[in-house]
C-alpha cells in the first residue's frame, strides 16, 4: 500500500539493486517461500547504471511538461503591491488606517502606504506591473502571476524553509533535492542541483537546499557567483599539479589497473560504476569549466543581459538548464536583501534595476533558444509585504517610516515556460493587497503544481524514512489545475 | 492418513486439515509441561492444540485464506511466465517444492500422530515423533502458524495448475479468531488504506452516509446505503464498487482513485471474510476503540515485540561446515532452498576484510605475510583479538555509533549565538573509550541517558555520556523541537521504535499513542542543562590552561567593567533627571494603553521601568499616614487640574509655614514652598526635582573630598562618610540611594533600561566569553551533562502537536507496547533513570534484537532487519528471525559484550566465506540475503581517509581531544573520526562521500557512486601531497632499482607484491610521463595592493610597493595596527585607509589581462563625520591621469569614460590623505568594464567583461603547488583503485 513502491524509484535502487522487489509489488507481502520461487526467474540486476547512480535520468508518472527549473529567488520578500500586485485603493486611504484591523505581521504597522510606483498593463493580456519591473513586464504574456500566495507566518526563517523544503521548522529535503530524487539529472558531468547566491549564503544558510534524509548527492551544489574563477566555483575542478595530457596518461592506467582487478572479479555493477566515475570526472572538469563561463557568450547575448552579478548569474542559469541540470535556483543575494523595513522605495527600485534586465533576457533567452517550453521559471520570495507602512520600534527600520513589514497573509509569484499559462493572472488580494482572497494558493499548493508540471503526482513521489513515508508537500497540497497551460 | 494421489491438493490440504481438527478436538489431557527449551516442539504443538480446541473454526478459515492465497499465487505464477519469458523454467522450482512437499507431508503426519499419542496419553513420545529436526526453523515460531505453513506448502504444489476449490469464508465469524497472518495482512494492507482514504469521512468524526469504517462491525452494519460490504463477495460489495468506480457511487469522494493494488487488497480482504482484529465496539461518538486492543495485539503478534527466546539450534545436513551456532542457522535457511555456501576465503581476503571491519584501516603487507604463513589452524583468531584490543577498534565503531547519536560539533542554525559545541568531543571520547573497553551494552545505554541520575563516585567520566541527549541541532532553541529531537534519538536509536510519528497523532502504523510520546516528552523536559557543564576532572595546572585562565578572566572583566559602567550611568541619569521622572509619573497615571504609555517615555527619553517604579513609590508614601518628604505632593497631587491655580496657593502657604507640630514637613521642603505658589504640577516637580539633586551633588562633592584626602601621602585613614551632615537633606538623598529607591536597578533588570546599542555590546562581550570557554586550547574538558529540572514537567498530550492545545494529562511512564502487565508510572523525579532502565531491561524485546542487527548490518553490508531503526508493525520481518534471537539471547546472556558478539560473528564460517560470485547460486537468492557468499564493501569516507593517510606514512594516531577542521590547509592528519562536523553548512567533502547526515539518527549509510568522488581523488591538494609523500616514503626511495622501488610502492599502497604484468604497465607509465610537460601557468592576479607616492601636481606616479602583509581581510604593513612604519594605511575589500603623508598614498592595482576600451565606475565616500577627507586619483600606465576627486565627510561618484589598454597595462586607483590622516577610512571599490572590445577578442569571447575590486578582492594567492613527479602520480593511480577502495 506504500504507492512509492510502484515509482521506478526507492533507496534501493541506489544501494542495494532490487531488495524484494517482487514480494513487495507482487503479494504486498512475502508469503513464506514465494518471494524465492519468484526471485529466482529474474536476473541480478536489470539495470546496473541505475543500481549505483542516483544522478541516472529517470521517467516522472506522467508525462511531464517542464523538464527543468529554474528558480529566481527574491530573498528577503519583496512587496507585492509595488511589484506583480497593484493596489489603487491603497491612494485613497494614502496616510490613514485602512478599515480594517492590520492583520498581526512581525512588527506593527500603521496607515496605509501606497505604492511609489506606477503600474500599467502590458501585452496583449494587459497585465498590469510595476514600472520597476519594466523590463520583465514587456515578457507579461508569458507569465502567469499567481496573486494570491499565502504562507504561514511573516519570519523569514520558517517561511524560507517552507518555501524551500515545505515544512518551516524540521528537517525536510528541498524542492530541487526532491526534484532530483525523481527525475535524476540529464547531464552527468555537473551536478544536478545547483544554487548560486552572490557574496554569501542567505539566512538559514546551506539548510534552504538540503538534502535532510535523502542521499547527499541530492544536495543543492552551492555557489558563491560574487567569485568568476572557475576553481572557487566547483570544488576540486581544477588539477594544479599535473598538465592535462599527463592526467590522461594518469586516467588511462588506473583503468587498465581496474580492469586487471576486475579481471579477477565478476560483473558488479559497484566496481563498473566507478571506473565510469573517473571518467565523469575528467570530462566534468572541461563541461564545468565551460558552463560558468560566460564570456563565450556572444557580446550581443551579454549585452542583453546587461552588468553585474545577476545578469552573470542568470546568465550561467541559462548555461546550466541548457546542458541540462535539473534545478538552478539563484538567489538575489546573501542575507536579505529585499527586506525592506526602511527607505522601501529607493531600495525596491534598486533591487529590481539590478535584475529586471537579466529576468527579462532570460526568458527571452529562453524562449529563442526553444527552452522555454520545457523549462519552469519561477519568481518569487519566501513572502510579501505589507500595504502599510511599518511603524517604528526599538530593532526595526532604524526609526525610518518608510518601509513595509513581512506579509504571509498574501503575495505575489509568478512562473513562466514549461506548461503554465502564460499572460495569465490568478487568484487576487483583498482590496488593499493584505491577504489572499480569490484562488487562494498556499506554498504547498505551489509545490504541488511544480510536481505536476514536472510529472509527478505530489502525493506518490515519496520517500520511506524513520518509519513513515515522506513527500514535499507532507500531507497537504492541492494542484492549481487553472495555472496549467 | 489418505493417499497422496488420491486427492487434488486442496482437497487433501481440508482432509488432513480435518484429521488434525478432529484429533485435537477430542478431549485429550494435556500434560502441563513444556517450558524448557528442549521440549520446545512439544510444547508448541501442545498451544496448536490448544488453540484449535478454543477455536474450531480457526481452521476452517485458514483453510479458506489459503484457498485465496493459492489463487492468487497461480494468477502470479501465470503473469510471471507470461512477462518474464526469459526466467528460468519453473521446473528446478517445481523439484525443490517437491522435496520441500515430502518433508511437510512427514511433518504434517508427526502432528498427526502427536495429537493422537497425546490423546492416549503417551506425551512422553511426543519429541520423538517431532524432533527439532523434523520441523524447519520456521516451524517453531508460532504454533498456529506452523500448523498454517504446513497446509499452505501443500497448498502450493497446486500452483502448477491443479484446479482449486472454492472454499467460501464464513460470514460474521467472530472476529477474533482470524489467522494472525490474516490480521497481519488486515494491518499492513488494509489499515492503511483506510486510515488513509476512508476514515476522514467514515470514521469516528465524520460519518457521511451514516457509514463509518473504522470497525469490522460498522462495515458490516453499513450506512444509509445498506452494508458496505458482503463478506466473500467482493463483486457484490458496495465499497468493491465504490472504489473500482462501477456505478454512481466513486470513491473516495473528491479524490484520485486508489491505485490498483489497494482494490485489490481490499477485494481479497472482501474475499476472505474481512478479517479484522477483536476490539471493543465503539460507543457512539466515543473514542476509536484503537489504543489498548490494538497495542495488546501488537505484542502478541509483531515479532519485534515479542519476547526475545533462544531458539534452538537447527541441524543442517552438512554439519562439517558450521563453525559456530550462527552458521547453522544460516546453513539451514540455504539448504531450504537448495544452495551452498561459498568456500572460505583466501587468508589475504580475511584479513584484510577483518581490518577493515573491526580498526577501518589496511593491514601492512608484512601482516599479511605474517598471517598467511602463520601454520596455526587458529591464526584468525588471534587476527580478530588482537584488533579488538588495538584502540583503533574503539575509533572505528565509535564512529558507527556517532552515526546512531547523530553526533556534530554545532547546534546548526541560530542567529547570533556561537555555535559550536564547546565539549560535544568529550562525547565522542567517551563512546570510543565505551567501546575499547567493552563497556557492557546496557550500561553504555542508562549512561547516555542517565547518567547524572547515577551514583558515579569518584570518576565523573560517564557523566559525558549525556552528550547523546544534548548534541542535537538546537532549531533556534526552540523547547519543543529539541525535545523531540531527544526522543526520537532515543526510541529510534535503542528500540528502533518511530516514537515521533506520534507528536501530532496517534502513530498510523504503530501502536504507539500520542499519549505515549507525551509520556517521554514529560520525562525529557523534566531535564535541564546547567549553566556551566559539570568538568569531567579537575582541570590540571598547565601553560595551555593558565593561558585559558587568564583569557578568560580578561574577556570577563571586560564584560563586568562595561555592564558596571553603564548601571552607573543609568543610576546617575535616573537622580539627574529625578524631577522629570516625578512629573512623568504622574502625568502617565491616567494612561490606560500601554502604547500611549511607552510612547510617553520614548518622546521625553525616559526609561519606563522607571517610571513605573516612582508611581509605585509614589502611591506607598500616599498610603503611609503622615510622610514628612511626600505628603506635600500627595496633597498638591490630588487637586483636580482646573482648580490647580485656585487650591495651590493657600496650600503651598500652610506648606511653607510648616506649622503643623505632630505632622513636621521635612524642613528644606517646606522652604521649597515658600515665594510664588507652584502653577502646576510641573512646577512641584522641578521642585523637587532641585531638592534631590541638590543633595545628590553636596553628596558627590563629600565623597570627591574624602578621596582626595585619602589620596594625599599620610593622611589619617578616615571612614567613608554614610551622611550628609545635615538630616533633612540626608532623608532628602535617602530617598535616592535607599535600598527601595526607584533609582536602584536590581541585578537583572539593568537590561529594560540600556538602549540596543549598548545590548548588542553586551551580547558581543558575553559572545566573546563564551568563544574562549568553547574554542580555546586550553579549555577544561567538560560533558554536555544534563540534571534534573527543580520540578518535573507534568506533561499532557499537545493536540496536533501544537503545544497551545492542551489535551489530556498523561503520566511519564514508559511505551505501553513494551510494558507488559500493569504499567506504573515512573516514580523517581523525571523518570528518566526508570526509563533507561526500562530500555536497557533484558526483558526489553528490542533493545538487543536493535543493536545486534546493527552490528550485523556493519559485518555484512545488510541487516537481519532490513530497517534498523524501525522495527515497527511495517517493516520487513528478518530474514533469519530465529538467528537472530539467538544472537540477541547469546549477547544478554554474554553481558551485553560487543567484543563478544563480533568474536562470534567474525569466527563464523558464514563470515570467513568467500565472495567470488556464482551464477546458480545467484539465480536463486540474486541479493544474497541468505548469505550464500561474502558480500563486497567500499570503503566508507573515514575508512578511505584514513587508509590513504596510513599509506602514505603520516596518520596520526593521537587519540581525543577537541575536533580539527579536516577541509582546510593545512590537512591535519588525525583519524577521520576526530574532524570537526558542522552541522549547518556540512562541508562538500563530508556529503560527497555519503557521511551520515548529522542532523538527525542515521540508521545506516548511503553507498553512492559519484563523479566528485573522482574528482577529489584524482584533483584535491589533500590527495596529490598524500600521493607525493607515499612516493617519497623511505621503504620506497631506498630501493636499489627502479623495479625495486615499483614493488615498495605497491607493497605499501596495496599491501602486496604487483605482477609482472602490472611492473610493465607502471614502468612503461613512469618512463612516458617524463615526456609530458609541467602543468600550464597559473593567470597572474588581476588586482595588486601597493602604496606609494604619487606626485598631483606633475600628474605622475613616482613609486609603487607592494603591501607585504595580509591579515584579517587586509593587505597592510605587518601583522600588528598600525604598523611601525606604514601605520593605519591598508586596503581592504571595499576600500583602505591611506597613509600620513604624500609619500605612503594607498594604491589598488588593476593589471589589464588583455587590449580593450574600458571605463570605470564607482563612488568614493569619506563615512566619518570628521576629519579633513581623501584625495583620490585614476592613473593609467598608458595615458597618465585619467580622474581626480576629493571625499569629505560624504561621497562623490568617481567615473572614467573611456580609457585604453594593451595587455599588461596598469589602472592605479590611488588614494591620499587631504593633509591629516585622521578620520580617513574610505570606501571605494571601482568597477571596470569593457566597453569596445579589439581584435579577436570581440569575436570569440575572450574573458571576463567586467572586473570589480570588491568582488576580485583577494589575499595573497595560495602558493603553487609543486608539480607532481611520475612516481608521486604512479602513487595517486594506486590510491585511485579500485582495488584500494574495495573489500572483498
Amino acid at each position: 500500500m506504500n504507492p512509492s513502491r510502484r515509482h521506478p524509484l526507492s533507496l534501493d535502487d541506489f544501494i542495494l539493486s532490487r531488495r524484494d522487489f517482487l514480494t513487495r509489488t507482487g503479494m504486498g507481502f512475502g508469503w513464506i517461500g514465494l518471494a524465492g520461487l519468484f526471485g529466482a526467474g529474474t536476473p541480478a540486476s536489470a539495470a546496473p547504471d541505475r543500481y549505483v547512480n542516483p544522478l541516472a535520468p529517470r521517467e516522472p508518472h506522467f508525462a511531464p511538461k517542464a523538464r527543468r527549473v529554474i528558480h529566481l529567488f527574491m530573498n528577503g520578500g519583496p512587496s507585492h503591491v509595488d511589484t506583480f500586485d497593484p493596489k489603487p485603493a491603497l491612494g485613497r486611504y494614502a496616510g490613514k488606517l485602512l478599515p480594517m484591523e492590520n492583520p498581526k505581521t512581525e512588527r506593527r504597522t500603521g496607515a496605509a502606504m501606497p505604492s511609489p510606483y506606477k503600474f500599467q498593463p502590458y501585452g496583449e493580456s494587459g497585465i498590469e506591473i510595476s514600472e520597476i519591473f519594466a523590463r520583465t513586464a514587456e515578457r507579461a504574456d508569458d507569465l502567469c502571476v499567481i496573486r494570491s500566495m499565502h504562507a504561514d507566518v511573516p519570519n523569514h526563517e520558517p517561511s524560507l524553509l517552507l518555501m524551500n523544503c515545505g515544512e518551516a521548522r524540521l528537517i525536510r529535503p528541498a524542492v530541487g533535492s526532491w526534484v532530483t530524487y525523481g527525475l535524476g539529472t540529464e547531464n552527468q558531468n555537473l551536478p544536478g542541483f545547483i544554487v548560486m547566491c552572490p557574496g554569501g549564503y542567505p539566512i538559514q544558510e546551506s539548510q534552504n537546499w538540503q538534502s535532510a534524509f535523502l542521499p547527499g548527492v541530492f544536495q543543492g551544489t552551492y555557489i558563491n557567483t560574487a567569485n568568476v574563477e572557475i576553481e572557487k566555483l566547483i570544488e576540486n575542478v581544477r588539477n594544479r599539479y599535473v598538465s592535462p595530457g599527463r592526467q590522461r596518461r594518469q586516467l588511462d592506467l588506473l583503468m587498465e589497473l581496474n580492469r586487471q582487478h576486475q579481471a579477477a572479479r565478476e560483473e558488479d555493477p559497484q566496481l563498473e560504476a566507478r571506473i565510469q566515475s573517473f571518467e565523469l570526472a575528467y570530462r566534468m572538469q572541461l563541461e564545468a569549466t565551460d558552463a560558468f563561463d560566460v564570456s563565450r557568450e556572444p557580446a550581443a547575448i551579454r549585452e542583453m543581459y546587461g552588468r553585474g552579478v545577476q545578469a552573470r548569474q542568470l546568465l550561467i542559469a541559462r548555461r546550466l538548464i541548457e546542458r541540462g541540470v535539473r534545478f538552478v535556483q539563484v538567489w538575489h543575494g546573501a542575507g536579505q536583501p529585499w527586506d525592506n523595513h526602511d527607505d522601501l522605495e529607493v531600495n525596491h527600485r534598486r533591487l529590481a534595476g539590478e535584475c529586471d534586465q537579466a529576468i527579462a533576457a532570460l526568458l527571452t533567452d529562453l524562449k529563442q533558444r526553444g527552452l522555454l517550453e520545457e523549462t519552469l521559471v519561477i519568481w518569487g520570495g519566501e513572502f510579501g509585504r505589507t500595504p502599510t507602512v511599518e511603524l517604528p520600534q526599538p530593532g526595526s527600520n532604524a526609526g525610518k517610516i518608510n518601509g513595509r513589514d513581512h506579509n504571509h497573509y498574501g503575495f505575489s509569484m509568478w512562473l513562466a515556460g514549461g506548461g503554465v499559462k502564460g499572460g495569465y493572472v490568478h487568484g487576487a488580494t483583498d482590496e488593499f493587497g493584505f491577504a489572499a482572497a480569490e484562488n487562494k494558493v498556499h506554498v504547498h499548493d505551489l509545490h504541488a503544481t511544480m510536481l505536476r508540471l514536472l510529472g509527478f503526482d505530489h502525493e506518490r513521489l515519496t520517500y520511506r524514512y524513520a518509519g513513515r513515508d515522506f513527500r514535499l508537500t507532507d500531507v497537504h497540497g492541492r494542484v492549481v489545475d487553472d495555472l496549467l497551460a | 492418513m489418505p493417499k497422496r494421489s488420491a486427492l487434488k491438493p486442496l482437497r487433501r490440504v481440508e482432509a488432513i486439515g480435518r484429521v488434525v481438527a478432529a484429533l485435537a478436538l477430542a478431549p485429550v489431557a494435556l500434560p502441563a509441561r513444556g517450558q524448557a527449551a528442549a521440549d520446545e516442539p512439544a510444547r508448541q504443538i501442545l498451544e496448536s492444540i490448544r488453540t484449535l480446541q478454543a477455536d474450531p473454526e480457526a481452521l476452517e478459515r485458514a483453510i479458506a485464506t489459503l484457498a485465496w492465497r493459492l489463487e492468487r499465487l497461480q494468477a502470479e505464477a501465470a503473469a510471471s511466465r507470461t512477462e518474464e519469458p526469459s526466467a528460468p523454467t519453473p521446473a528446478s522450482a517445481v523439484a525443490r517444492l517437491r522435496l520441500e512437499l515430502e518433508g511437510i507431508e512427514r511433518r504434517l503426519e508427526a502432528l498427526a500422530q502427536a495429537i493422537e499419542a497425546l490423546g492416549q496419553g503417551r506425551a512422553a513420545e511426543i519429541p520423538s515423533v517431532a524432533p527439532p529436526t523434523t520441523l524447519s526453523p520456521a516451524d517453531q515460531r508460532r504454533p498456529l502458524e506452523a500448523l498454517m505453513d504446513v497446509l499452505r506448502a501443500l497448498a502450493r504444489e497446486a500452483g502448477a495448475g491443479v484446479e482449486t476449490l472454492k472454499v467460501g469464508p464464513t460470514p460474521g465469524v467472530a472476529a477474533a479468531a482470524f489467522p494472525p497472518e490474516a490480521l497481519e495482512f488486515f494491518e499492513r494492507r488494509i489499515r492503511p488504506i483506510l486510515v488513509e482514504h476512508c476514515q476522514s469521512c467514515h470514521g469516528p468524526e465524520k460519518q457521511k452516509s451514516g457509514l463509518r469504517l473504522d470497525t469490522r462491525e460498522a462495515v458490516l452494519r453499513g450506512g444509509s446505503m445498506g452494508p458496505a460490504v458482503i463478506p466473500g463477495d467482493p463483486p457484490g460489495s458496495r465499497l468493491i464498487q465504490a472504489v473500482r468506480h462501477q456505478g454512481e457511487l466513486k470513491m473516495p469522494a473528491e479524490a484520485d482513485p486508489l491505485p490498483q493494488e489497494a482494490i485489490r487488497a481490499l477485494e481479497d480482504w472482501v474475499r476472505i471474510g474481512l478479517p479484522w482484529p477483536a476490539e471493543g465496539e465503539p460507543s457512539v461518538a466515543s473514542e476509536p476503540p484503537t489504543a489498548e486492543a490494538a497495542i495488546a495485539r501488537a505484542r502478541q503478534t509483531h515479532w519485534a515485540f515479542r519476547p526475545v527466546r533462544r531458539p534452538p539450534v537447527p541441524a543442517a545436513r552438512d554439519e562439517t561446515w558450521a563453525r559456530t551456532p550462527i552458521d547453522s542457522f544460516i546453513r539451514a535457511r540455504l539448504e531450504e532452498r537448495g544452495l551452498e555456501p561459498s568456500p572460505p576465503a583466501d587468508r589475504r581476503t580475511l584479513i584484510r576484510r577483518a581490518y577493515f571491519d573491526l580498526i577501518g584501516l589496511p593491514p601492512t603487507a608484512e601482516e599479511i605475510r605474517a598471517f598467511v604463513e602463520d601454520p596455526d589452524p587458529r591464526a584468525f583468531e588471534g587476527v580478530v583479538d588482537r584488533l579488538l584490543a588495538s584502540p583503533r577498534y574503539g575509533e572505528r565503531w565509535g564512529r558507527h555509533w556517532l552515526d546512531v547519536a547523530r553526533y556534530a560539533d554545532t547546534k546548526g542554525y541560530l542567529f547570533e549565538e556561537e555555535r559550536a559545541f564547546a565539549f560535544s568531543y568529550t562525547y565522542r571520547d567517551y563512546v570510543i573509550a565505551a567501546f575499547n573497553e567493552d563497556k557492557p551494552f546496557d550500561r553504555f545505554v542508562i549512561e547516555q541517558i542517565a547518567a547524572d541520575l547515577l551514583p558515579l563516585g569518584e570518576d565523573k567520566t560517564p557523566l559525558a555520556a549525556l552528550g547523546f541527549l544534548t548534541l542535537g541541532r538546537r532549531f533556534l532553541n526552540n523547547v519543543h523541537d529539541i525535545t523531540d529531537d531527544r526522543i526520537d534519538v532515543v526510541t529510534r536509536g535503542f528500540l528502533g521504535l518511530t516514537v515521533s510519528c506520534a507528536r501530532c497523532h496517534d502513530h498510523k502504523y504503530d501502536p504507539i499513542p500520542s499519549e505515549d510520546y507525551y509520556s517521554l516528552y514529560g520525562v525529557f523536559r523534566g531535564a535541564v542543562e546547567p549553566p556551566e557543564p559539570p568538568f569531567l576532572r579537575e582541570p590540571e595546572p598547565s601553560p595551555e590552561y593558565e593561558a585559558y585562565q587568564r583569557e578568560l578572566e580578561e574577556r570577563e572583566a571586560a564584560y563586568r567593567t562595561y555592564r558596571a559602567d553603564r548601571w552607573v550611568g543609568v543610576l546617575a541619569e535616573l537622580r539627574a533627571r529625578v524631577g522629570d521622572y516625578l512629573l512623568a509619573a504622574h502625568e502617565t497615571l491616567g494612561l490606560a494603553e500601554e502604547d500611549a504609555f511607552q510612547a510617553y517615555a520614548r518622546d521625553r527619553k525616559l526609561h519606563p521601568p522607571a517610571i513605573r517604579a516612582w508611581q509605585k513609590r509614589l502611591e506607598a508614601a500616599s498610603e503611609t499616614p503622615h510622610d514628612p518628604i511626600w505628603a506635600p505632593w500627595r496633597a498638591l497631587a490630588a487637586l483636580p487640574d482646573d482648580e490647580f491655580t485656585t487650591r495651590a496657593a493657600p496650600l503651598a502657604a500652610a506648606l511653607a509655614r510648616n506649622a503643623e507640630g505632630d505632622r513636621p514637613l521635612n524642613p528644606l521642603l517646606a522652604r521649597a514652598f515658600e515665594g510664588p505658589p507652584p502653577a502646576s504640577m510641573k512646577e512641584v516637580a522641578e521642585r523637587y526635582g532641585r531638592l534631590l539633586t541638590e543633595a545628590d551633588r553636596h553628596w558627590a562633592v563629600m565623597l570627591q573630598g574624602q578621596a582626595q584626602i585619602a589620596a594625599q601621602e599620610n593622611a589619617p585613614t578616615a571612614e567613608p562618610p554614610t551622611a550628609l551632615p545635615d538630616p533633612a537633606e540626608e532623608a532628602l538623598r535617602q530617598v535616592l540611594y535607599a535600598a527601595d529607591s526607584p533609582v536602584n536597578i536590581r541585578d537583572g533588570q539593568l537590561e529594560t533600561y540600556l538602549d540596543l546599542e549598548t545590548l548588542a555590546e553586551l551580547r558581543r562581550r558575553r559572545t566573546a566569553i563564551d568563544r574562549v570557554k568553547s574554542t580555546h586550547p586550553g579549555r577544561p574538558p567538560r560533558a554536555m551533562a544534563l540534571v534534573e529540572a527543580d520540578k518535573p514537567f507534568d506533561p499532557y498530550v499537545f493536540v496536533r502537536g501544537s503545544p497551545g492545545n492542551k489535551g489530556p494529562e498523561v503520566p511519564r511512564r514508559f511505551l505501553a507496547v513494551l510494558s507488559p502487565g500493569q504499567r506504573r508510572p515512573f516514580e523517581r523525579g523525571s523518570g528518566r533513570l526508570e526509563l533507561a532502565e526500562a530500555i536497557a531491561s533484558q526483558e526489553n524485546p528490542l533493545t538487543a534484537r536493535v543493536l545486534v542487527n546493527r552490528v550485523w548490518l556493519l559485518h555484512f553490508g545488510r541487516g537481519l532487519v532490513d530497517t534498523p531503526s524501525d522495527f515497527g508493525l511495517r517493516s520487513e520481518p528478518p530474514t533469519h528471525p530465529e538467528l537472530l534471537d539467538w544472537l540477541a539471547d547469546a549477547f544478554v546472556a554474554g553481558g551485553w559484550s560487543l567484543k563478544r558478539l563480533h568474536r562470534l560473528i567474525l569466527l563464523s564460517a558464514v563470515y570467513q566465506q568467500a565472495g567470488a560470485d556464482r551464477a546458480a547460486a545467484r539465480a536463486v537468492d540474486p541479493e544474497n540475503r541468505l548469505l550464500w557468499r561474502f558480500p563486497r564493501g567500499r570503503l566508507d569516507f573515514e575508512a578511505m581517509r584514513d587508509s590513504l593517510l596510513q599509506v602514505a606514512g603520516v596518520l596520526d594516531l593521537k587519540m581525543g581531544g577537541p575536533p580539527v577542521e579536516l577541509t582546510e590547509p593545512p590537512f591535519p592528519t588525525r583519524r577521520t573520526v576526530y574532524g570537526f562536523v558542522e552541522r549547518q553548512n556540512l562541508p562538500a567533502l563530508f556529503r560527497t562521500f555519503d557521511f551520515a547526515n548529522p542532523d538527525a539518527h542515521s540508521p545506516q549509510r548511503f553507498t553512492t557512486t559519484v563523479p566528485q568522488q573522482a574528482l577529489f581523488l584524482m584533483n584535491s591538494s589533500f590527495v596529490a601531497e598524500l600521493a607525493r609523500k607515499l612516493a617519497g616514503r623511505e621503504e620506497a626511495r631506498a630501493s636499489a632499482t627502479a623495479g625495486d622501488r615499483l614493488r615498495a610502492l605497491y607493497r605499501l599502497a596495496l599491501s602486496r607484491e604487483p605482477s609482472e604484468e602490472e611492473l610493465t604497465s607502471a614502468a612503461r607509465f613512469i618512463l612516458a610521463q617524463g615526456w609530458l610537460g609541467p602543468p600550464p601557468p597559473e593567470p597572474p592576479p588581476v588586482w595588486r595592493y601597493g602604496y606609494g607616492e604619487y606626485d598631483a601636481e606633475a600628474k605622475s606616479l613616482i613609486s609603487f610597493a607592494p603591501l607585504p602583509h595580509f591579515a584579517d581581510g587586509q593587505w597592510r604593513g605587518g601583522p600588528q595596527m598600525p604598523d611601525p612604519t606604514l601605520g593605519w594605511l591598508m586596503l581592504n575589500r571595499g576600500g583602505g585607509h591611506p597613509g600620513g603623508d604624500a609619500a605612503h598614498a594607498v594604491i589598488r592595482r588593476w593589471v589589464a589581462p588583455r587590449e580593450a576600451v574600458v571605463a570605470v565606475e564607482g563612488t568614493l565616500r569619506h563615512p566619518s563625520e570628521q576629519g579633513d577627507g581623501v584625495l583620490a586619483y585614476v592613473f593609467s600606465s598608458r595615458e597618465g591621469e585619467l580622474g581626480r576627486w576629493a571625499a569629505r565627510n560624504g561621497e562623490t561618484a568617481a567615473e572614467v569614460t573611456r580609457a585604453e589598454v594593451r595587455r599588461g597595462d596598469t589602472l592605479d586607483f590611488i588614494v591620499g590623505c587631504g593633509g591629516d590622516e585622521s578620520f580617513d577610512n574610505f570606501q571605494w571599490a571601482p568597477t571596470i568594464r569593457v566597453i569596445e572590445e579589439r581584435a579577436a577578442a570581440a569575436v570569440i569571447g575572450a574573458g571576463e567583461i567586467e572586473w570589480n575590486a570588491r568582488a576580485g578582492f583577494q589575499g595573497p594567492p595560495p602558493p603553487r603547488p609543486t608539480p607532481l613527479d611520475p612516481w608521486a602520480e604512479l602513487a595517486q593511480a594506486l590510491l585511485m583503485t579500485n582495488e584500494f577502495m574495495f573489500v572483498d
